[in-house]
């Protein structure tokens, strides 16, 4: 069985800072991690290669060549293949182009099922997965948080699925992808100690367009139709408030307080 | 006029009613309204919309996305949308996406506000896990999509319109690509949209999150959390209020050791008054209350508890 995980590394967005005497988001610093639900997804495909070595795991991201340590770094635990799809002409793709570009690899690739993560840390837009489905007119489930291994292996996965007022179980057969969220818990292994610095130059691919021949017209940011124009700090509406202590007195104006509004009966 | 289809879920009748104020603020009045629903409960949207296209084929199932995507393309290529809302649900953000593939039109998720950039469409909505909000708009002239959470957008508009209802049945039916093998409820069933007063604890609280609900009890309201608490797996995601949570907007909201980035603020929309605890009272969620209590959200509670019940004593006695 051949999987591929899709991953993609972002900031770790809950690092950034805030810095409120200026208004600025303070983004400098702020190192770069596979992102946490796309870790899962892989934490799945290997946990399942362990106990099926003849499972074969391809890791694609697509992203600049500056992801290289990082992606080295996955390919030592274990994972067979690596590939990242990275050309100038593609950067600033909006989600649309980024699906017309890694659907357009996926296309001449071979696997049975796709795992990713449901939705990145930076863009929280959950699209890039339904819209290679499409793409590639296959099954797909998001918000996954459990996968039962034993269908899996049989290419008819029962997958249970967190909405949001049910726990719903699906059976997807193959080719299909798997959008797996962090309440998952599955875990990315860490690297054996042996392996520290094993060398993984051989297992790692660039991929340009010079390989996947897109038409400019689709891909980078004058391929990507919606562009962002302006950004705004949300402004903090400064209330006329009250401050007290958490002290007899301080809870005596709280409780006044939930009395005239009405709160307390 | 323009034209805007609206993907009318079921189960979430009333949210779908309200993205019409989403494209109030699109348009102002200059539109014509389409509801596309697949087996949703229509009544509630007769007199609201200017059409509502049902589809319904038994064997057309909500969540053969493949099919229904098929059945909006083919709409689309008879009507010609101007813009297409879906609300993000779990649900509408699988098929927003599908369908932005199969149109190739660009498709913003969550939308929060709407503007206007020179002649365009500006959709509004957070970055970077809400902690900026980035203004978007359409490059191309073609179709506007967008998601928009539930509880956004809310429609008060009273007019009543004389709704045209009409069905749709593709030629072609097309075998769904999975199969619901079961489903069940979940416990909690109400939801924290529904209540007028939310306790809501955050990372200040974590190790005592229990220590809420017998305040929310006291107050006839509802235990919410922040993300932080919901990661840590001490709550379910169905009470999470903010950006990846839910939007909700209670009267009174009680912030326990939330700070209050963007990203929760987010789901805080038209609260009438916030109390906010928290060790650090320069904390942002303190800038937007009305009270804030400087010290430990533990402690709070208990205090508050303790009053309420001595008060409670005296009147029970008198």
């Amino acid at each position: 069985m051949k999987i591929i995980c899709l991953i993609k590394f972002t900031p770790d967005v809950d690092a950034f800072e805030y810095d409120y005497e200026n208004n600025v988001l303070l983004r400098d610093k702020v190192k770069q991690i596979i992102n946490p639900d796309d870790a899962c997804a892989l934490g799945f495909a290997l946990q399942l290669k362990k106990k099926n070595p003849d499972i074969r795991i391809e890791v694609v991201t697509m992203a600049p060549p500056s992801v290289k340590k990082m992606m080295e770094d996955i390919l030592r635990r274990q994972v067979d293949f690596g590939t990242i799809i990275s050309d100038p002409l593609f950067s600033g793709s909006d989600t649309l182009a980024t699906s017309m570009v890694l659907g357009t690899y996926l296309k001449t690739a071979e696997y049975d099922v796709i795992l990713t993560g449901n939705q990145s840390l930076d863009g929280d837009t959950a699209q890039v997965p339904s819209q290679l489905a499409a793409l590639l007119e296959i099954g797909h489930m998001s918000g996954i948080t459990n996968i039962d291994e034993k269908s899996f292996i049989n290419g008819a996965p029962l997958v249970e699925v967190d909405t949001e007022n049910h726990i719903d179980t699906y059976k997807i057969p193959f080719p299909a992808i798997l959008s797996v969220c962090r309440e998952s818990k599955y875990k990315l292994p860490f690297v054996r100690y042996a392996d520290l610095d094993l060398d993984v130059s051989d297992k790692l691919e660039i991929v340009d367009n010079q390989i996947l021949k897109l038409d400019i017209k689709y891909v980078g940011l004058k391929g990507s139709s919606t562009r962002v124009v302006k950004t705004y700090v949300k402004k903090y509406e400064q209330k006329e408030k009250i401050i007290v202590y958490n002290n007899p007195e301080g809870i005596e104006t709280v409780y006044r307080f939930l009395k005239e509004n009405g709160y307390l009966k | 006029m323009k034209k805007c289809l609206i993907f009318f879920e079921k189960q979430y009748e009333k949210f779908c009613i309200d993205l019409l104020e989403t494209v109030n603020q699109m348009y102002g009045k200059n539109f014509v309204s389409y509801a596309l629903s697949i087996d949703a409960d229509i009544e509630v949207a007769t007199d609201k919309f200017d059409e509502i296209i049902l589809v319904e084929n038994r064997q057309i199932i909500c969540h053969n996305i493949h099919m229904i995507t098929r059945i909006v393309e083919e709409l689309h290529k008879e009507i010609q949308f101007d813009s297409i809302l879906i609300l993000a649900t779990h649900y509408g953000r699988m098929l927003a996406p599908a369908l932005s593939m199969k149109l190739g039109t660009g498709l913003v998720a969550d939308v929060t506000q709407i503007s206007h950039y020179k002649d365009k469409i500006e959709m509004i909505r957070p970055a970077f896990s809400g902690k900026i909000l980035a203004g978007i708009i359409n490059m191309r002239e073609d179709t506007v999509m967008m998601t928009v959470r539930p509880g956004v957008f809310l429609y008060e508009n009273i007019t009543l319109k004389r709704t045209k209802i009409w069905s749709y049945m593709p030629d072609k039916i097309d075998k769904p690509k999975l199969e619901l093998i079961s489903r069940r409820k979940k416990p909690e069933t109400r939801d924290i949209r529904d209540s007028e007063i939310l306790v809501s604890g955050g990372g200040g609280i974590l190790n005592d999150f229990d220590s809420i609900d017998e305040l929310a009890k006291r107050l006839g309201g509802m235990k919410a959390a922040s993300r932080r608490v919901v990661d840590s797996g001490k709550a379910d995601r169905s009470i999470q209020v903010g950006q990846s949570g839910k939007i909700v907007h209670p009267r009174l909201y009680i912030a326990l050791g939330i700070c209050g980035v963007l990203q929760h603020v987010a789901g805080l929309n038209h609260v009438q008054h916030i109390i906010s605890v928290n060790t650090n009272k320069n904390a942002p969620m303190c800038s937007l209350a009305d009270i804030v209590v400087e010290g430990d959200a533990r402690t709070f509670v208990d205090s508050l508890i303790e009053r309420i019940d001595r008060e409670k004593m005296i009147q029970e006695k008198g």
